[in-house]
């Protein structure tokens, strides 16, 4: 299903306040300004979101987490080593370049902070639209991984791909300290979540 | 993604994460290739053949002959469906394309002679056309071959 012009406006003025909520959680979980910015919502063919992520064949790390009740989505952080790293020694409060490989601090500090981030994003989108309501739902607890770029992304829309030819996914750009990082966060809804949400 | 080649030299190769790579190779022949399998059954007849497990095995197949200019006698290899994410859906797409593929094979009394299917891990699958080896890599691991 193609989504009207109306309709995209809804959702992207849901994925904006999401996005703020999930920048205020985020700067109060790491105390640094933090900004997180609505990049994108877009309907894409399988071939265009293949590359949404850069280059295909590049290793990166991944948060996931997977909610279910009216609004069914994946939202998934996406990172490259250097970047989950310095954000794992900026919670642990040790000097850039301590951490140096993903053991269990590194991973839980990288899990926590989707844990926070995307609940905050989800619930405020939830509020924002039409059929919303927050307390039906349920978040999957968050995982951790590191994989091809396209594995990742093949994955993440697979609810979709079932569905449709189209695909349709919101990025965000973060800001730490006015600097920007290698992070982006993907929400993906299932298939015929968000027309669902909008028109119930 | 959802494509599929043939080649007489080199190396063809694909990402997977949930979808279903799928390599045939006639050895006498030294000729192969490879379909990157999105779904289990086509939808409709416009739809990208190579998409699809239903219409990707027999295009593959005319695509080798075509090339050879003869009939070509394969055997398989197949990797991919994981489960990245441990969702309902990826696990039961993976699972219906595992089996579509095995049920064509079977149909076409083509043998499949290597697999690393499942799991959680994202593959690369790398099809060497001068002796047929197919390796698969995963992030973190050492490559292996099926």
């Amino acid at each position: 299903m193609t989504l009207s012009a109306s309709q995209l406006g809804v959702i992207r003025e849901a994925l904006h306040l999401g996005a703020e909520e999930a920048s205020r959680s985020l700067s109060k979980w790491i105390q640094r300004p933090t900004s997180i910015t609505f990049d994108s919502f877009e309907q894409l063919t399988l071939d265009e979101a293949v590359g949404v992520l850069g280059d295909p064949q590049d290793p990166l790390c991944f948060c996931a987490m997977e909610m279910t009740g009216h609004l069914e989505a994946h939202l998934v952080l996406i990172f490259d080593d250097a970047s989950g790293l310095a954000l794992a020694d900026l919670l642990l409060g040790q000097a850039k370049g301590t951490a140096i490989g993903w053991n269990e601090m590194e991973t839980s500090a990288a899990l926590e902070t989707t844990n926070i981030m995307c609940c905050a994003y989800l619930n405020a989108m939830a509020r924002a639209l039409p059929a919303g309501d927050a307390h039906d739902l349920v978040p999957s607890p968050p995982r951790f991984g590191r994989d091809f770029a396209q594995s990742l992304i093949e994955c993440a829309l697979m609810d979709q791909i079932v569905a449709s030819d189209q695909v349709m996914l919101a990025r965000t750009a973060f800001r730490i300290d006015a600097a920007l990082v290698n992070w982006t966060l993907l929400f993906v809804p299932g298939a015929g979540a968000l027309e669902r949400v909008i028109e119930p | 993604m959802g494509d599929f080649g043939v080649a007489e030299e080199g190396v063809i190769k694909t990402l997977l994460g949930s979808c279903i790579g799928l390599t045939l190779y006639d050895r006498r022949l030294r000729l192969g290739g490879m379909a990157h399998i999105v779904l289990p059954a086509s939808r409709s007849a416009s739809d990208p053949p190579g998409k699809f497990a239903d219409t990707a095995i027999p295009a593959l197949l005319r695509e080798l002959e075509a090339l050879a200019g003869a009939l070509v006698r394969t055997e398989a290899r197949m990797a991919g469906g994981a489960n990245m994410f441990g969702t309902q859906t990826t696990d039961t797409v993976g699972r219906r394309n595992i089996e579509a593929c095995e049920r064509l094979l079977e149909s076409l009394r083509i043998p499949l002679v290597g697999r690393d299917c499942g799991g959680a891990a994202g593959r690369r699958m790398i099809l060497e056309l001068s002796t047929g080896r197919v390796t698969i890599e995963i992030v973190g691991r050492e490559p292996f071959e099926i």
